[in-house]
């Protein structure tokens, strides 16, 4: 690690992009990863191209399919919270369609040269990871797929399984101080040997879960479907041979780079921005503002490629908190921040021409050579020192994504979504009308960000497929009635392009129970851009209109509530794009009529004077016009982002940050 | 029966291009088959010419006609064209923004919550009514429904002339008064509207998804009963029914595999929206299944996109999961993936430089270059054809194709991407080959099947091109090319019997299940399925009745569904379906919780299908080749020529064998290369390939290294 201080990018940017970068983790082990399988320029056959990705694309969807049929689980088979990847030699990612874990720490622990048909690899050790995997309970297995009895590729899956032991059943303990109170590490190991299942480590795992049956049966579908994976690429390699289907694996990760330097970062002017979100709690200390910081400089030079280079990113995470004590620390510096790269690339992906072109967009690791990060000395919430607790990691890498979405918006002109919902939990327990006891969860989400392009969508979730629960299903089975599933009025944050609305969930129970809630956002709000303001917060209140109506902390472990209560749910909703008085008059009636905006909402959010029903609003564009002058001129000079009015009560009185302003 | 009348039954198949006509005679088996073209502006129109033109062929007039079953995309279009008129929808109060909120999921990958735009919702917020009332999960009422809320739904509909109006309250499903209560309301206040309820259109529960489905049913409703009351007029007035004729019935296919008289399908739309594909998988499970296949993956080219599916033991394989287009349908549907890889899809170049093939199409019009129609860009019929593998000519020498056009359009392709033209055009269906192979391991894998095991069935007017390309890149067993594969659909509604799917949810945990009520509830099904029957012109003792129940573990959010007997239900009847249940879970998911008593299993829901069993075509046998049909020395049996085919792009143009299909008898073996070809439809058999006849008359193809039956 240096000890000469960096130069400052604003400064002095030839100096900042000249610097070594600080990499607190270091290298995994000297093993070769990241380099091409062929020369480059070595042609392609554009055909074999095709039938490649092809079918990279259908063994990824054969393995999450087999892995959904057959695990137990319900965050893997209901909220689908499980990924598979599959990766060259070179420990590269060759499937786009998400995120997944890295090969990395097993060829680390285990020399390529000396694996065998068969062997399974598995792992979930957050700190022996390289960064790949955020949380015990995502227990990742890796597949060598051989050719001509070599190794050329591996194929991965990870899954959020029910129970890996700890402190609370879950083993997610919101105020674990270390990573022992939240359950069973387990660093690289080969579970099966050549087909042989290890017995002893399967033991050793189900033995320390409180969920031994499912366990056993998420990592037999795992296992059995990763090495089915591993069968199909082993097929496509014996069908063409090795060099022609590497060259179509360097083919399509070149294909992926020249795709984002043209359409992405070319979109982004040179210079270098900076902006910082922040996590409110983390479940141990009072709120408070742990931040998140990227200083992000785009240079049209120095990439990959020929003389020059192409264009590049750095994403310099410097100026991020200090670690939390509670768990939302996440391990990001391992690898030169390889899996953050893939994790936060999608985002870029909003800077494409248009939503169905961003869709086609695949991350693989082909972005990984255009991005360079830096992270600051060990000690930070992205740089935690072991055993520092990290299962509400989400929090932090879900927030990351917003960052990035944020200091990208302030290089383009705010041509960025505003802020959208993270992960949250929510859920009551108790005994039913039997005596039996039974718990009830779920996972809420909530409204997206205004887009230049669009309003923000209601009650969406950043986990694809991941559903809600039907009332007709959680009524047959948990003593709770629920009088409401609607969305909350007024919660999509104002703007030109509105941000998509929150839940508004009313439950009515009719046993005596507890609530419990894992959130973020209840002080903080998800934040609008260029004009567009922040959206509103998550928020619980118990006894709805009773005598012991209150308002319940988004970190709430026990809350009691009587049977005959109203519990009400209202979920954050997304951030405003642009001014709200530049919103037309037509879509303002239209959110009146549909009932998305109250009457007391247009007029103090978007200046719009109307009168009547919600079923026949009637519009009055004089008073409007003469209304929005009125705000109009009443205003002072805005922030390039509106975080809320929670921003102030953990700023000190702030109502913007310095990096607020552009 | 009047004296002298033939008894003809008719299945005609509607598709984008053509219209499919197949006939049987009942009493010499005879079977005939026509084609005519499809006209979209008025479909009728295609349909009734449809049957002229089989009656012509068969010299026979409308009083021959006992039966017509029609495979209808009237539904399906109007659904995948999201042309749907405003509607209307009731639900419970609390429940306004049910379909805003959906499931709440974002499809495809991660990150792709920020950009996604949702689709419009096929109901606008501000035609939503809610009305005060409520269930609880066993149908018991938590509060009175209200009429005045009813009432001023009904009276807010018919101010906006919203005459099309979907009701789905909460546990509907269990007990449908208030949805009753409803319907009544609007037939009183509103009488022009017309209106579907939940409880009737599918009992299940899940407030979204029954919505929906009850929203679509409503959205095609004026469409398929305007549609079914034109052609069920021209029907009537060709077959002269003045009432004392022989009963004449006019059905149509549904997607659940069964078809429903005309007039009961006007009352339950939603289920024909896969008509077409659900009649294609049937004719192939009866072709496949005499064959002796009964393991069998469908593959059904047409000329934007191509349908596959699963048979096992002659049923195609269902699903609850459905969706047309962008709405999700909870109806029995047969499980057909459908991909975009289709004769008009069209070969381009991606701005990452890759080739790419689909999924958008030139369809029909203008179609492919060699159509000359204007088309634009090159296809894969283009590729086909530049290659020699189907003949420059379109149904049986009708419609000459211009090959010129699509070897200009596929060398500028293959100046594009630095390749000569021959690699080009192979690279091309290569490519689409690798697609459709990809979608039939998708439909297997997702049932835990091995596709080693099964034998493809190829139909449609592109199905077998391909063929031999699937069988190598999937390791199929073979291949099974029908008699008349470009009717297959249309013959597959020969096959079918008249089939109604009722279902009731009732959760109940199986250690407290009383099974008075489970009796109770089927025997309800019974009598709905029975009289349905009755009312389709069956005799009680031809009704068979076929009982599945849905199980869960308790916890699960998912379903098994397993069949149950015919006996009364009693403790050892329960038991016997929970043992089922065991076996089927360990089947689907590898392990079972028989032998936990901590685990609970949890009835769901009960389901009876009512089966009115219709007579199918005898299977029709082919002469096997004798004195008079002689092979000629030199040449392969039924050779009419050889052409320049390119197979391989390694190898060029070589010349090759042109089969005239119908020339070739039971028992003729012959080796690849070789081109079959017939009217409407094209075989090629690749080298290294063997192809036998059989009795029947269908082409199996297999790879020639492996055994072939009777090879020589």
């Amino acid at each position: 690690m240096t000890a000469t201080p960096v130069p400052d990018p604003f400064t002095d940017p030839e100096g900042y992009l000249a610097s070594a970068p600080v990499n607190p983790a270091g290298l995994p082990t000297a093993y070769e990863h990241g380099g091409r399988l062929t020369d480059a320029g070595t042609t392609a056959d554009p055909v074999l191209v095709e039938i490649v990705q092809g079918t990279l694309a259908s063994v990824e969807m054969e393995v999450e399919t087999a892995i959904a049929r057959t695990s137990r689980s319900p965050m893997i088979r209901d909220a689908h919270d499980f990924r598979a990847g599959i990766h060259d030699r070179q420990l590269r990612k060759l499937t786009g369609r998400s995120y997944s874990a890295l090969v990395h720490p097993v060829v680390r622990d285990f020399p390529v040269a000396q694996m065998r048909e068969g062997d399974v690899y598995f792992h979930n050790d957050v700190y022996e990871s390289e960064g790949g995997i955020g949380h015990l309970p995502d227990l990742c297995v890796t597949v060598p797929v051989f050719h001509d009895g070599e190794v050329v590729a591996f194929v991965q899956a990870f899954g959020h399984h029910d129970d890996i032991g700890g402190a609370v059943p879950g083993s997610m303990p919101s105020d674990a101080r270390t990573v022992f109170e939240e359950g069973l590490s387990v660093p690289p190991i080969k579970l099966w040997d050549a087909g042989t299942p290890n017995r002893a480590a399967l033991r050793i795992m189900t033995r320390n879960s409180r969920m031994p049956d499912s366990l056993a049966a998420d990592l037999d579908a795992e296992c059995s479907a990763c090495l089915m994976g591993a069968r199909r690429l082993g097929e496509l390699f014996a069908r063409y041979g090795r060099e022609a289907v590497e060259t179509a694996f360097d083919a399509i990760l070149d294909a992926t780079t020249e795709t984002y330097r043209r359409e992405i970062l070319d979109r982004i002017p040179d210079g270098t921005y900076v902006w910082e979100d922040y996590a409110e709690h983390d479940g141990v200390d009072e709120p408070t503002l742990h931040a998140q910081r990227i200083t992000l400089t785009k240079a049209s030079t120095g990439g990959p490629g020929p003389g020059d280079g192409g264009p590049r990113l750095v994403i310099d995470f410097t100026g991020t908190g200090p670690q939390a004590r509670g768990p939302i620390n996440h391990c990001g510096d391992y690898v030169g921040g390889n899996f953050l790269k893939k994790w936060l690339a999608p985002v870029l992906r909003n800077l494409a021409d248009s939503p169905e072109r961003m869709a086609e967009l695949d991350v693989n690791e082909g972005v990984v050579p255009l991005i360079e990060m830096r992270f600051p000395e060990k000690g930070t919430l992205l740089t935690p020192v072991y055993p520092a607790p990290t299962n509400a990691r989400t929090f932090v890498i879900l927030r990351l994504l917003g960052v990035l979405a944020g200091v990208v918006a302030k290089a383009v002109d705010g041509r960025m979504p505003a802020d959208q919902e993270t992960i949250r939990y929510t859920g009551v327990y108790g005994k039913d009308a039997h005596g039996e006891d039974y718990l009830m969860r779920e996972v809420l989400g909530g409204g997206s960000g205004g887009r230049y392009y669009a309003d923000g969508e209601d009650t969406i979730h950043v986990v694809p497929d991941s559903r809600n629960l039907p009332t007709e299903f959680t009524e047959s089975r948990f003593p709770f009635r629920v009088e409401r599933l609607g969305l909350a009025v007024d919660s999509g944050g104002a703007g030109r392009h509105r941000g998509g609305l929150g839940y508004e969930k009313h439950m009515r129970m009719l046993e005596d129970a507890h609530f419990m809630s894992i959130a973020d956002r209840s002080i903080l709000a998800c934040w609008g851009v260029k004009g567009g303001r922040a959206g509103r917060p998550f928020e619980v209140t118990v006894d709805l209109g009773g005598p012991e109506e209150r308002v319940v902390d988004a970190l709430a472990d026990a809350e009691p509530v009587r049977a005959g209560q109203v519990i009400r749910i209202r979920t954050t909703g997304g951030g405003g794009w642009g001014d709200p008085l530049e919103r037309p008059y037509d879509e303002v009636e239209r959110d009146l009529r549909w009932g998305k905006v109250s009457f007391e909402g247009a007029r103090a959010d978007y200046g719009v004077v109307a009168s009547g029903s919600t079923d026949d609003p009637v519009l009055d564009a004089d008073a409007s016009d003469a209304l929005r002058s009125e705000l109009r001129a009443a205003r002072g000079e805005q922030p390039f982002f509106d975080r809320g009015p929670g921003y102030a009560r953990l700023s000190g009185g702030a109502v913007a940050a310095d990096v607020d302003w552009l | 029966m009047a004296e002298g009348a033939r008894r003809i039954r008719v299945g005609i198949d509607t598709g984008g291009t053509f219209t499919d006509v197949v006939a049987v005679d009942e009493d010499s088996g005879a079977v005939v088959t026509t084609k005519t073209p499809s006209t979209p502006a008025n479909p009728a129109d295609g349909f009734i010419a449809g049957i002229e033109k089989i009656l012509d062929v068969m010299g026979a007039s409308g009083r021959d006609l006992t039966a017509v079953c029609h495979g209808t995309t009237v539904a399906t279009n109007k659904l995948l064209e999201g042309k749907v008129e405003r509607l209307g929808f009731v639900t419970t109060e609390g429940y306004e923004f049910m379909l805003e909120i959906a499931r709440q999921a974002v499809p495809d990958g991660y990150g792709n919550s920020y950009f996604w735009v949702k689709p419009p919702r096929i109901v606008p917020a501000d035609a939503v009514r809610t009305v005060r009332g409520r269930l609880d999960a066993t149908g018991a009422e938590v509060r009175p429904f209200d009429e005045d809320d009813a009432v001023a739904a009904a009276r807010f509909f018919r101010e906006r002339g919203i005459t099309t109006i979907g009701v789905c309250f909460l546990h509907a499903y269990a007990d449908d008064s208030h949805e009753l209560a409803m319907r009544e309301v609007l037939r009183r206040e509103h009488p022009e509207a017309v209106v579907s309820i939940s409880s009737e259109v599918l009992r299940e529960y899940r407030e979204y998804e029954r919505a929906m489905t009850t929203l679509v049913d409503a959205a095609v409703k004026p469409n398929v009963s305007r549609y079914v009351a034109n052609i069920h007029e021209r029907l009537d007035a060709l077959w002269s029914d003045d009432g004392d004729g022989p009963t004449r019935g006019f059905y149509v296919m549904k997607s659940n595999g069964g078809v429903l008289s005309a007039d009961e399908v006007t009352r339950q739309p939603i289920t024909t929206v896969l008509s077409g594909p659900a009649a294609g998988a049937l004719g192939a499970a009866l072709v496949a299944g005499r064959a002796g296949f009964p393991k069998v993956l469908t593959c059904d080219g047409g000329g934007t996109s191509t349908d596959v599916s699963v048979v096992l033991d002659g049923e195609p394989t269902l699903t609850t999961e459905g969706s047309v287009g962008a709405y999700p349908s909870k109806i029995p549907m047969i499980d057909v993936v459908t991909v975009g890889a289709g004769g008009g899809s069209v070969a381009w170049v991606s701005p990452e430089g890759l080739l790419k093939v689909g999924p958008h199409s030139a369809g029909a019009d203008p179609g492919p270059l060699c159509y000359g129609r204007g088309g634009t860009d090159p296809t894969v019929t283009d590729a086909h054809v530049v290659l020699g593998r189907i003949p420059p000519h379109l149904l049986g020498g009708e419609i000459p194709l211009d090959v010129d056009a699509a070897r200009a359009g596929l060398e500028r392709l293959a100046g594009t991407l630095g390749l000569d033209l021959e690699r080009c055009a192979a690279g091309v269906l290569e490519i689409s080959a690798w697609n459709q192979a990809n979608a039939l391991r998708q439909v297997s894998v997702k049932r835990g099947l091995d596709v080693r095991d099964f034998v493809l069935v190829t139909f449609g007017g592109s199905g077998s091109l391909l063929a031999c390309r699937l069988v190598d890149v999937l390791g199929l067993a073979g291949v099974l090319v029908p008699v008349n594969p470009g009717n297959l659909s249309a013959f597959g509604l020969l096959t079918v019997d008249v089939r109604n799917d009722y279902v009731q949810t009732l959760v109940a945990r199986h250690d407290g299940l009383d099974t008075a009520q489970v009796a109770a509830v089927l025997d309800a099904l019974t009598a709905r399925a029975a009289a349905a029957l009755g009312a389709e012109g069956f005799p009680a003792d031809r009704h068979e009745f076929v009982r599945t129940v849905d199980l869960r573990y308790f916890g699960q959010a998912y379903e098994v569904r397993v069949p149950a007997s015919a006996g009364s239900p009693d403790a050892a009847w329960a038991a016997e379906v929970a043992g089922r249940f065991h076996d089927e879970h360990r089947r689907l998911y590898g392990y079972d919780f028989r032998d936990d008593p901590g685990q609970q299993v949890e009835w769901v829901n009960l389901r009876v299908t009512g089966v009115g069993p219709i007579s199918r075509p005898e299977p029709q046998t082919l002469e096997p080749r004798d004195a008079a049909s002689p092979v000629a020395p030199g040449d392969l049996p039924g050779q009419r020529g050889t052409r320049a085919v390119c197979f391989d792009a390694a190898d060029g143009h070589v010349d090759t064998p042109v089969l005239w299909r119908p020339d070739l008898r039971a028992g003729d073996t012959f080796p690849g290369p070789a081109v079959v070809e017939e009217f409407g439809s094209t075989v090629p058999v690749h080298p290294g390939f063997a192809v036998r006849v059989d009795d029947a008359g269908n082409l199996v193809v297999t790879r020639a290294a492996a055994p072939t039956e009777g090879a020589r």
